[in-house]
């Protein structure tokens, strides 16, 4: 099998012939994102939120609030017209050479629901309208939902996409930023949405939360998530895979907070780490490897890192099933 | 329900709305300005702990920070050169190379309810203003630095150290972060770690005591 066969079979709940390593799987598409939610280089983004760009990645500026009360945010939010985006032109770039035949197109979408809001109005700010003003919360999420799904079937009519990767890091590394009654309540019915507009058109939805968030995976699978990304070993990675076998393809496993992923860890240490992924859950038949290495200039899947070369060679000892 | 009862259980239930009139009423029915504040402040800490033990999330501590600081709002003119009930001034910071602020300012609010004044000297700070800043402000008993990343933890250990080897004393340095475990909080010379804002606030007391 080859990549993608491999990874259909993992995803109809057959046997995959091997533990796919996402650096080999997929052709991540990130410029149409780069147009409609949120810029690689510092500076504002089409809704005006000043973003600052440092090697770790990407940020809204810290105590610049488009707004602070969410009753306002109609007077303050102006969606841009997707025609204005340039999503075609950011596909032809994208998708020249592409071998469709092997690998997964995967385009990402970051800055979901929750993380738009935040964007405009800070994390405090935020976290308090979802328990204080509930209603404008869901106006709000269900209008921006809206524009998701417009870019979303302009991505699906361009990059014609296996797998949507839809970001929004609810978590934190103890738990849930809010409560699940009130994700369920305020979030979730504007993010169903948003999964259907991309499952209804047969493109894979995968949903990459960070931190702490098992609680939602219920939620998640429900929903039509198929992929869980970032899977972080803060939560009960077994215990999930196990649960939804058939159903969930666990992508992550990587110990982000550990010794393989300090600035200056060994190459040792990294294939250590990746050889404990494999063994411990490469068995379920529903794990996807995300490997997560930074380097002093940044994500050393974006800018390299002598580390990478040894650290597949030893990937493939290790990732036959 | 005493007047007093009646703030403790606004500020935990969030009532940023109705606390000022609760705290005015506590006041005209003879309640001292300083009980009325222990009495927000051990409601904070009731909030703190139900955070730690996940029977809260962030939002309801948000709100309930924000209710005692209206409730303070009313009693600070009242508490002018009092400072009986102040645990000293904490300077605390997001280390240098670290633009995340959310965990910092969820600590801060927690800590300031606790009953600290509080210096939030922001984001992306730099060893050497963690100092300037412990020298600039009165009575720092407590400074608290905290790092998200994996890649400023290297950071965190020069901040910690700066501090240390500046030769400034009355204070404690307390650490967090999501990549921040005890061991290292010790490794690199903290006096105290914290696994969320909620345990921060338990810690900074138990520190400055």
């Amino acid at each position: 099998m080859n990549q993608r066969e491999n990874f259909f079979a993992m995803l109809e709940g057959k046997k995959p012939e091997f533990i796919p390593n996402m650096m080999e799987l997929y052709k991540i598409c990130i410029l149409g994102a780069e147009r409609a939610d949120e810029p690689i280089v510092s500076g504002r983004d089409v809704f005006g939120v000043n973003w600052i760009v440092t090697k770790e990645g990407a940020m809204p500026e810290p105590n610049n609030f488009m707004f602070e009360d969410i009753a306002d945010w109609k007077e303050h939010v102006h969606f841009p017209d997707v025609d204005s985006l340039g999503i075609e032109e950011a596909a032809k770039i994208e998708m020249t050479d592409v071998n469709r035949d092997d690998v997964i197109v995967n385009v990402y979408s970051p800055c979901g629901l929750f993380e738009r809001l935040a964007a405009f109005m800070g994390f405090e700010n935020t976290l308090c309208s979802l328990v204080e003003d509930p209603d404008s919360c869901r106006e709000f999420f269900e209008a921006f939902a809206d524009y998701k799904i417009a870019c979303f079937n302009r991505y699906i009519d361009t990059y014609q996409p296996d797998v949507i990767t839809y970001l929004d890091d609810l978590a934190t590394a103890n738990g849930l930023f809010m409560s699940p009654a009130v994700y369920r309540s305020v979030i979730k019915p504007a993010h169903q949405r948003i999964v259907d507009a991309v499952t209804s058109r047969g493109v894979i939805f995968a949903q990459h939360t960070c931190g702490k968030c098992e609680k939602l995976m219920e939620d998640y699978v429900e929903m039509g998530v198929k992929i869980w990304s970032s899977a972080q070993i803060i939560n009960d990675l077994e215990g999930v895979m196990e649960k939804y076998q058939g159903r969930l393809i666990v992508e992550g496993g990587w110990d982000t907070s550990g010794p393989a992923s300090y600035i200056g860890a060994s190459t040792e240490e990294v294939i250590a780490e990746t050889i404990r992924c494999a063994k411990q859950y490469g068995k379920y038949g529903n794990f996807i490897l995300m490997p997560s290495l930074l380097t002093e200039n940044g994500n050393s899947l974006l800018v390299g890192d002598p580390r990478l070369g040894p650290m597949i060679e030893a990937w493939h000892e290790v990732d036959k099933l | 329900m005493s007047k007093i009862q009646e703030v403790k259980e606004l500020v935990e239930a969030g009532k940023s709305k109705k606390i000022a009139v609760a705290v005015q009423e506590a006041l005209d029915a003879g309640g001292q300005p300083g009980e009325i504040l222990q009495a927000m402040v051990d409601s904070m800490s009731v909030v703190g702990d139900k955070f730690s033990a996940g029977e809260i999330f962030v939002p309801e501590m948000l709100i309930a920070a924000k209710a005692m600081s209206k409730g303070v709002d009313v009693l600070k003119p009242l508490m002018t050169g009092d400072n009986s009930a102040s645990l000293g001034t904490c300077v605390i910071g997001t280390v240098a190379g670290d633009l995340h602020d959310i965990g910092k300012n969820l600590v801060s609010m927690m800590i300031e309810s606790a009953g600290f004044t509080v210096v939030d000297l922001g984001v992306d700070v730099s060893a050497e203003k963690f100092v300037a800043a412990i020298k600039e402000n009165e009575n720092v008993t407590l400074v608290a630095c905290s790092g998200l990343l994996t890649t400023t933890m290297p950071a965190l250990k020069e901040a910690v150290a700066t501090i240390k080897a500046s030769g400034l004393t009355g204070f404690k340095v307390i650490v967090g972060g999501a990549p921040v475990t005890p061991e290292f909080a010790a490794e690199i010379g903290a006096d105290g770690y914290a696994a969320d804002a909620g345990s921060a606030s338990v810690k900074a007391k138990e520190l400055v005591k």
